[in-house]
């Protein structure tokens, strides 16, 4: 579907901008709900996510000693934007993608790959034990789960024949769902995508029974806002990407909520099913399974291309 | 150990969210493994043994109940049995039995305490939840018998206050059968999922010598197979007539920690089922003299945690002369501090907590004055004032 939207109004409002860090509320809502049935307690009320948004940037922001205060104040909008920026290029509630060309899905990936910088610099900005901890964390997780990540998102690329998003987008509607096709690649970028989110068990970069918040620990009121918001936008994306990849296309809003949601719920039963993964198992994990399967995966789609041809 | 000032240092509280209660741990760092450790208490000192020195024998009941909201039946256990030690009193076999059941009821509700707290600081929620859903139902038997559902304030000097009558004994079994089921679950959990074992097998792995030698008590030196249980060496209440196994394990690590604290509940269900069907019959109390005679004794019980002893002098007044507690959380500190070493720092939650540490309850107040000829006696007064200043 199209959108015969000015470009200023498609980047601020819809389907980028406030409405897409409006639905990023409510994913984080939705996931914290589920995670919290799944758990027996109640979870939060729909509203929780914005009141917690709203307090915390009417909070005052406490400058930590140490800091260097340019970076300090820019890095969560930097994050944000980042995480704003890749919004763009997907094919956000089943409307095509707002800008396109030629190999966005690199530009889309590595966006995204800002904010998580974004938050290992933050917390490396500071003098605060945890947040130095934290920040090493975060960047040896990034290390970790970005080339399984990339490499299960380049089996629909090359399937495709494209790197285009809304190319890869348009392929994967029209043909049978990848899911089906190769399922190893979804599996790896279903966990690849926890681990971009640092959710349980992939969150200790954040365990709060070791170094409190991580690299998060000395943000308080604006900037954590910012932070949080970038990763429910992330979410959103991230759930956007690889249901539009590996579910079959996004044709409609409507298509949209299922089968993000119904990516979510498979993506909150994961994150209550385990303990956390120290740090050095989420690095094995990944350099020894994820990996090499997102390999296998590629080996295979590339010989079944050229085997393809030749017959 | 020294401190050096080149070491990278994470401190652990005393306000931390893995602690529930204030202490200090500093583990030094080289990236992610730790290379030494060292711990400060004493935040929640609260001179109840000074206290109990101006209160009567019966008051201090009720103050002793007090040092461990977890285990507040088994102090208040200890301290009467010392006390009926000195005073020569017989208890009614009902009383002695009626206090078993409550002192096993609550190392259920401990060791399924423990099982979520330790299964949170791994980062595992899911468990914490549902071991803390399912503990509610023994908290609740603990209140159909006495009304409370943390200091149930069974015990009295010379017997207990509550009498299980059949009604009672059926809800009890009717509990106990949902909580074994419960735990068979948890056991299962905890011996099958790959991630949690990743997290606690060969963690923290400590040898029977080296139990031995570091005076480690309780679940956590019968996890490193230490048969070492007060409740068969000395039995004390009626733990001869029901006796309990003691429950030990080889493997020493925290996986074996685990598995001891859930087979040690398995026991408990099992010796409260066979105390509710052969339970004594007779009076509930006994008289016990408002004077105690001069004397000293010791007494010990077995504490969810490990072994609890008490000191109790008495001058033959209306109050004791002196009350010494000890706790078994501090005899198993060494034990942290020596295996943290080595390990990485994502396992520190798990290996502090898997020792069940009480911190309240160990706290004490030494004063060393130097050059200071003679001891010096503070009074209860002086220590409140000393306080009050101290934090004003």
């Amino acid at each position: 579907m199209n959108l015969p939207l000015p470009s200023i109004f498609v980047l601020l409002i819809f389907p980028g901008g406030l409405f897409l860090i409006a639905s990023g509320l409510i994913y984080q809502w939705a996931d914290r709900k589920l995670v919290a049935r799944f758990q027996n307690r109640i979870g939060p009320r729909f509203i929780q996510p914005l009141a917690d948004t709203l307090k915390l940037l009417a909070k005052e922001e406490i400058t930590p000693v140490g800091v260097h205060k340019g970076l300090f104040f820019a890095l969560p909008v930097i994050a944000l934007a980042a995480a704003l920026t890749a919004g763009l290029y997907v094919p956000l509630f089943g409307f095509q993608p707002a800008a396109s060309f030629r190999g966005d899905l690199i530009i889309a990936l590595y966006a995204l790959s800002v904010l998580t910088l974004a938050m290992g610099l933050a917390g490396a900005n500071t003098t605060s034990r945890f947040s130095l901890v934290g920040a090493t964390r975060t960047l040896t997780q990034l290390f970790s789960y970005e080339a399984p990540f990339l490499l299960s998102l380049l089996g629909p690329a090359i399937a495709a024949g494209t790197w285009q998003i809304s190319e890869i987008h348009t392929y994967a509607h029209q043909n049978l769902w990848l899911m089906i096709a190769q399922p190893i690649g979804f599996v790896v970028a279903m966990i690849g995508l926890m681990g971009k989110l640092e959710l349980p068990p992939f969150d200790a970069p954040e365990a709060e029974t070791e170094i409190v918040a991580g690299a998060m620990t000395e943000y308080s009121g604006r900037g954590f806002a910012l932070f949080r918001l970038g990763k429910d936008v992330e979410l959103v994306i991230g759930l956007t990407l690889v249901s539009a990849f590996y579910l079959g296309g996004l044709a409609n809003p409507l298509e949209f909520m299922l089968k993000t949601l119904a990516l979510l719920l498979v993506l909150a039963l994961l994150q209550t099913a385990f303990a956390r993964l120290r740090i050095d198992q989420t690095v094995g994990l990944w350099w020894r399974a994820g990996a090499l399967l997102a390999v296998v995966q590629l080996i295979a789609i590339v010989l079944g291309r050229n085997l393809g041809s030749i017959f | 150990m020294t401190a050096d000032t080149n070491k990278f240092v994470i401190p652990i509280g005393p306000q931390h969210p893995a602690l529930k209660e204030p202490a200090n741990f500093e583990f030094w760092v080289d990236g992610e493994i730790v290379t030494g450790a060292s711990v400060r208490l004493g935040y929640v000192h609260r001179g109840i043994e000074k206290g109990a020195e101006v209160r009567t024998w019966t008051q201090n009941l009720y103050l002793m109940e007090r040092i461990c909201g977890i285990c507040s039946h088994v102090h208040a256990t200890a301290y009467t049995l010392g006390v009926e030690k000195l005073a020569g009193v017989e208890v009614p076999p009902r009383a002695n039995a009626i206090r078993q059941l409550m002192a096993e009821l609550e190392r259920i509700h401990s060791h399924m305490l423990w099982l979520g707290v330790a299964a949170h600081e791994g980062g595992f929620d899911t468990l914490f939840m549902y071991s803390w859903r399912d503990r509610e139902t023994v908290m609740d038997l603990l209140e159909k018998i006495s009304g409370n559902k943390v200091h149930y304030s069974a015990n009295l000097l010379g017997g207990v206050k509550f009498d299980i009558t059949p009604e009672l004994a059926t809800e009890v079994h009717k509990g106990l059968d949902f909580l074994e089921e419960r735990n068979r679950f948890y056991l299962k959990v905890v011996t099958t999922d790959e991630t949690f074992i990743g997290r606690t097998r060969d963690i923290g792995t400590m040898t029977t010598e080296k139990a031995e030698f570091l005076g480690a008590i309780g679940p956590t030196a019968r996890a490193s197979g230490v048969a070492r249980d007060i409740r068969v060496d000395a039995p004390y209440l009626t733990y001869e007539q029901f006796p309990v196994k003691v429950m030990t394990h080889t493997s020493g690590d925290l996986h074996g920690r685990f598995i001891v604290r859930i087979h040690e509940t398995f026991e408990s269900i099992r010796v409260i089922r066979e105390i509710l069907d052969h339970m004594p019959q007779g009076d509930l109390t006994t008289r016990v003299p408002r004077r105690i005679p001069a004397g000293e004794a010791v007494s010990r019980v077995e504490a969810p945690r490990g072994e609890l002893l008490y000191f109790i002098a008495s001058n033959g007044s209306e109050k004791p002369e002196r009350v010494k507690v000890r706790t078994p959380s501090l005899c198993n500190w060494s034990t942290v501090l020596s295996l943290a070493i080595g390990l990485k720092l994502a396992d520190m939650p798990m290996l502090l907590s898997g020792i069940d540490p009480c911190f309240s309850c160990n706290d004490r107040s030494i004063s060393l004055k130097r050059g200071q000829q003679g001891a010096q006696v503070w009074s209860w007064e002086k220590l409140r004032q000393y306080g009050i200043e101290y934090y004003r």
